[in-house]
């Protein structure tokens, strides 16, 4: 397994308990990851506007993970949604990958598609697998009931994407399970997360996230659980925006996946970035069973 | 005679352009058209010599110690950068610090230390010679001949580089023949100190300026906060203008910086930015064109904060950018990427505003793209059966993906599960048209209605509907290209190439 950790642009400045997270488990998982400080934005905010400005700029960063030599790991759901997409429009469109790859030859790079784009969590579903993370997982959750928000960008469109089924995915589910959690039944699960109108229409943004977070509640939830950076913000930051309150006993506290599997892993809260988190998870320690020795 | 008065003049120059500059810190602000009440600049002068005074005295002067020596005289965040840059900064400065103080200022400092100090042949002054155009040859090679990507050259770039390759090369012609021909030293003398007080007169002007005002911002930025007082960011934010050099870095490490090779609206680059705004808070006109290129500029912003963390002179890029798009998209035309996930950050910042001048830039872009389709707008209105655009039409299956609208066949699959249409009670009233309906229209080839909705610009991506499309119509992608469409026609006054330049 050989990867290029692709970050992005919000996990770096707004979610460093992402990347923190991640790299403490991957490292003891045994994966090791590159890094390519020449990465740049994946292109997805500008895919409204201008879709030319979009494919080069993910292209770019694929043809710099193919100059590395390595597939790329993918944390945030938007990247990944993003960069799928580009590749799925240049290999379907050779004229655009032509007009691309002239714009890139100026950096000395060039796209032909040799790149694989993994999401974090197909990662470990996929090339790690649900066995050697079980026996990794020394000190498993008890009573703990996780909404999994599965997050859209990664899920669907399923023909570019190729993520999960898009009806029924088990992917994010069995990797819950496998920390000892259970991973609940919500109707809203597939749900946008509502960050996609947050500073566009702040009342749609936010009447979404309310909904999938009584939604979780409603089903008997002790966190959400999510793997991509925007989606956390929404249900952490912009949460805590609309019930300030810090005993509103109708929030529901969400962390990133790696933050889960890292405490039954047995690693240290401190080294997964619980204290970045906006709404407070530390309690989320108590659901743990002692370690087996 | 000649001499004195060219050395006087320098001097008052030099002291009135510095007066002149630094001034300006305290006389302007970069949210200067939204503040609603402005300090006065005696009061901003006031407060910010109590925040110099009273971090002096306080444990921040070891920080302040610690940046000094790491940041101001080693350079440590341009070594971190790159090294060929810090060899490069380093070779100029120590040399030309030690050319200032042992030979510039002999008579006050050197001679006053020793005792008849004087020789014929100064081999030091030779090789600090030397190291400064060695420096400078670095600088010229990287600008010119490597051609770093996106790092912009222009008038004060070069006038800084060909300031002090005659200086330093004047002044080693006058070394070697001060014992072989009076003559030619008597020129070279000329050019090399007349040389040196231009460049003492020009230096308020010019980005050498940055050897007074990079140290400040270094040092300003290690110990100013949140918590600092407000008056004295609006002064280090002007101060900070004066502290770029345009070294780009920042547009180097830029996370959308590749846009610009797209787009080639330079105001994407944030150092490009930076020498726009110097100028403009200067005058303070701006043209109409230069409006909508810094608008779009400095919103095509992921505020990845790549380049504050990167900057050199430790300028607090993030703050600026966020003052400075307040500035500009209050003003002026719509920006039709307030509608696009590039609001995302003033979103998550919507508490640091007043409801108003929050809503105002998206409101006044939601109207911008919906108004020219005015079918919409018309209800009373019958569409003629003959509407049909058949240049939209083929126009707008740019794609292969996007021509699959000509598959529904209106089963309401994609408004059905459609969240947004969920949201609301009535929705057509809300979003004008449903998902499916935009699908027919785009069948039909009325362009009003397919491109008019409010539906198109509350599509969160989120493609459930595509998803569901039992006829395999591309929806969400659909939707995706007609904004692009519509952020072509609708905003004709968005910048496409070259520079700006104030009005």
């Amino acid at each position: 397994m050989q990867f290029t950790l692709f970050l992005g642009c919000n996990i770096p400045a707004r979610v460093k308990q992402y990347e923190l997270s991640a790299r403490a488990v991957l490292e003891k998982l045994g994966i090791k990851v590159a890094d390519n400080k020449e990465f740049k934005c994946c292109g997805n905010p500008i895919r409204n506007t201008d879709d030319q400005a979009f494919i080069l700029m993910a292209a770019r960063n694929l043809a710099l993970a193919e100059k590395q030599g390595r597939d790329m790991m993918v944390l945030c759901k938007c990247c990944f949604g993003s960069l799928k997409n580009a590749a799925h429009v240049m290999a379907h469109h050779p004229s655009i990958q032509s007009d691309v790859n002239a714009a890139l030859a100026k950096e000395n790079l060039r796209y032909t598609g040799a790149v694989e784009i993994k999401h974090f969590l197909s990662v470990l579903y996929h090339e790690v697998g649900i066995k050697p993370l079980k026996e990794a997982v020394t000190r498993p959750f008890k009573k703990l009931n996780i909404a999994t928000h599965y997050g859209c960008h990664a899920l669907r469109p399923s023909d570019v994407t190729q993520f999960d089924d898009p009806v029924a995915p088990v992917v994010f589910d069995e990797l819950v399970s496998v920390t000892g959690a259970k991973s609940i039944k919500w109707p809203l699960k597939l749900e946008c997360c509502g960050a996609p109108m947050l500073g566009v229409m702040d009342t749609l943004s936010m009447d979404l996230t309310e909904r999938k977070i009584n939604d979780g509640l409603n089903a008997g939830a002790n966190y959400l659980c999510v793997a991509c950076p925007y989606c956390q913000m929404q249900f952490d930051r912009v949460q805590k925006m609309m019930s300030p309150d810090p005993k509103d006993n109708r929030r529901l506290a969400s962390l990133v996946y790696p933050q889960l599997l890292g405490l039954g892993m047995g690693i240290a809260g401190e080294e997964l970035g619980i204290s970045e988190n906006e709404l407070d998870i530390s309690n989320i320690e108590s659901f743990l069973e002692q370690e087996i020795q | 005679m000649l001499y004195d008065t060219a050395l006087y003049m320098a001097l008052a120059i030099f002291g009135v352009g510095l007066i002149y500059k630094v001034s300006g810190w305290f006389r302007f602000s970069v949210d200067m058209q939204n503040r609603s009440e402005s300090t006065p600049a005696p009061s901003r002068i006031q407060t910010a010599l109590r925040g110099v005074f009273s971090t002096l005295f306080s444990q921040k002067l070891f920080i302040l110690t610690r940046v000094f020596v790491s940041d101001v005289l080693l350079q440590m965040r341009i070594y971190k950068e790159d090294i060929i840059r810090w060899l490069m900064h380093m070779l100029i400065f120590i040399s030309f610090m030690f050319l200032l103080f042992t030979h510039a200022l002999d008579k006050i400092i050197v001679t006053s230390l020793f005792d008849r100090y004087y020789l014929d042949l100064n081999p030091y002054l030779i090789v600090a010679g030397l190291m400064v155009l060695a420096g400078v040859a670095i600088a010229a090679y990287r600008r010119f001949i490597l051609k770093v990507p996106r790092l912009k050259t222009a008038g004060p770039d070069y006038y800084a580089l060909i300031l002090l390759a005659v200086i330093i090369i004047s002044g080693l012609a006058m070394e070697l023949t001060k014992l072989t021909s009076y003559e030619n030293y008597q020129s070279y003398w000329n050019i090399h100190v007349y040389g040196c007080l231009f460049g003492l007169a020009y230096l308020p002007f010019s980005k050498l300026l940055h050897v007074l005002t990079t140290p400040v911002s270094l040092l300003a930025n290690a110990v100013m906060d949140k918590q600092s007082s407000p008056a004295n960011i609006k002064t280090r934010q002007m101060m900070e203008l004066d502290a770029c050099t345009r070294c780009g870095t920042c547009s180097n490490r830029c996370s959308v910086a590749v846009a610009f090779d797209r787009i080639g609206n330079e105001m994407i680059l944030p150092s490009e930015r930076m020498e726009f705004l110097r100028d403009y808070y200067s005058y303070k006109a701006i043209g109409a064109k230069g409006l909508a290129a810094i608008q779009q500029g400095i919103y095509l912003c992921t505020n990845c904060d790549r380049c504050t963390v990167a900057c050199p002179a430790g300028i607090n890029l993030r703050d600026m950018w966020f003052d400075v798009r307040e500035e500009m998209i209050q003003r002026g035309d719509a920006v039709d990427l307030v509608l696009t996930p590039f609001s995302y950050f003033r979103g998550l910042n919507m508490d640091k505003f007043d409801f108003e001048p929050f809503e105002k830039p998206v409101v006044k872009a939601r109207k911008k793209v919906t108004a020219p389709y005015k079918l919409l707008h018309q209800s009373d209105d019958i569409i003629p059966l003959t509407s049909a655009n058949q240049v939209f039409k083929e126009n707008a299956g740019l794609s292969d993906r996007a021509s699959t609208y000509t598959f529904c066949f209106a089963c309401e699959n994609c408004s059905t599960v459609c969240p947004v249409v969920g949201n609301y009670e009535s929705p057509i009233e809300e979003l004008d048209l449903l998902p499916h309906q935009i699908m027919r229209s785009m069948g039909f080839g009325i362009k009003d209605l397919a491109m008019g909705s409010r539906m198109l610009w509350y599509c969160l991506t989120c493609y459930q509907c595509q998803e569901h499309c039992p006829q395999g119509v591309k929806v969400t992608d659909i939707l995706y290209e007609l904004k692009n469409l519509s952020a072509k026609e609708v905003v004709p006054s968005q910048p496409t190439m070259g520079s700006v330049t104030l009005k």
